[in-house]
């Protein structure tokens, strides 16, 4: 009981967080500066959308283009639109 | 029921490549009368061309782009892809509701712009709001 008490005392001191984070490894705290987008995506925009496309034809992951997941979601929607009018293609070799 | 009347919708169809430019135009006076019969309006009527496809379709590799933006209730629409559905001519069709995006659009930029205009005088009136403070203070 009483050494409950005593750990919660020392884990609540401002000295012990600080050097939590210190310990935290550098790279989860790294911020890749966020891309802009566009308010509206437009699916006709094909040399836009071509920006989001490597040399395979797949669509770019947000994890390389650091765009946001909602810019993300609509990004993909309009190359999967451009992609069944053929203006963009599924697969590119 | 009541119908929605202010929808719209871009409508892009993919004719064949070879055909005739008066085939098109036709095709287009139909789909515009079509369209108003139901009480629509075609908003814009942009043709692309014929345009290289990023694959083949039908064994085709080129096609006739038409774009269409047509206002109305959805229901001209789904009339429109019934007839697109039996046209031989049309090897590809795709409609898009835009309205709704195109609102949320809107409504981004214009809270962007409203926090551009706050962040602008927002400096003065925080000088203010400090010397009012000051003021009951004294």
């Amino acid at each position: 009981m009483d050494r409950d008490n005593f750990n919660d005392d020392e884990l609540n001191l401002d000295v012990s967080i600080d050097s939590e984070i210190e310990k935290m490894p550098r790279r989860f705290q790294r911020r890749r500066p966020r891309q802009l987008v566009p308010d509206y995506i437009d699916w006709k925009d094909v040399d836009y959308l071509r920006r989001f496309i490597p040399e395979r034809g797949k669509i770019m992951p947000r994890r390389i283009s650091g765009v946001t997941a909602k810019d993300q979601r609509r990004i993909a929607k309009a190359i999967k639109r451009a992609r069944t009018m053929a203006l963009l293609p599924f697969v590119a070799d | 029921m009541k119908l929605a009347n202010n929808r719209v919708y871009e409508v892009m169809y993919i004719a064949q490549p070879d055909t005739a430019d008066d085939d098109i135009a036709k095709l287009n006076d139909a789909i515009t009368s079509l369209v108003e019969k139901d009480g629509g309006t075609v908003e814009v009527l942009e043709g692309w061309g014929r345009r290289r496809m990023a694959y083949s379709i039908n064994k085709k590799t080129e096609g006739y782009y038409q774009l269409l933006e047509i206002a109305g209730s959805g229901q001209e629409i789904a009339e429109l892809e019934r007839r697109f559905r039996v046209n031989d001519l049309i090897m590809r069709y795709m409609t898009v509701r835009v309205d709704e995006d195109r609102k949320a659009a809107d409504k981004k930029r214009d809270k962007r712009e409203r926090r551009k205009n706050r962040n602008g005088k927002g400096f003065g009136g925080n000088s203010d709001a400090g010397s009012n403070d000051e003021e009951s203070e004294g």
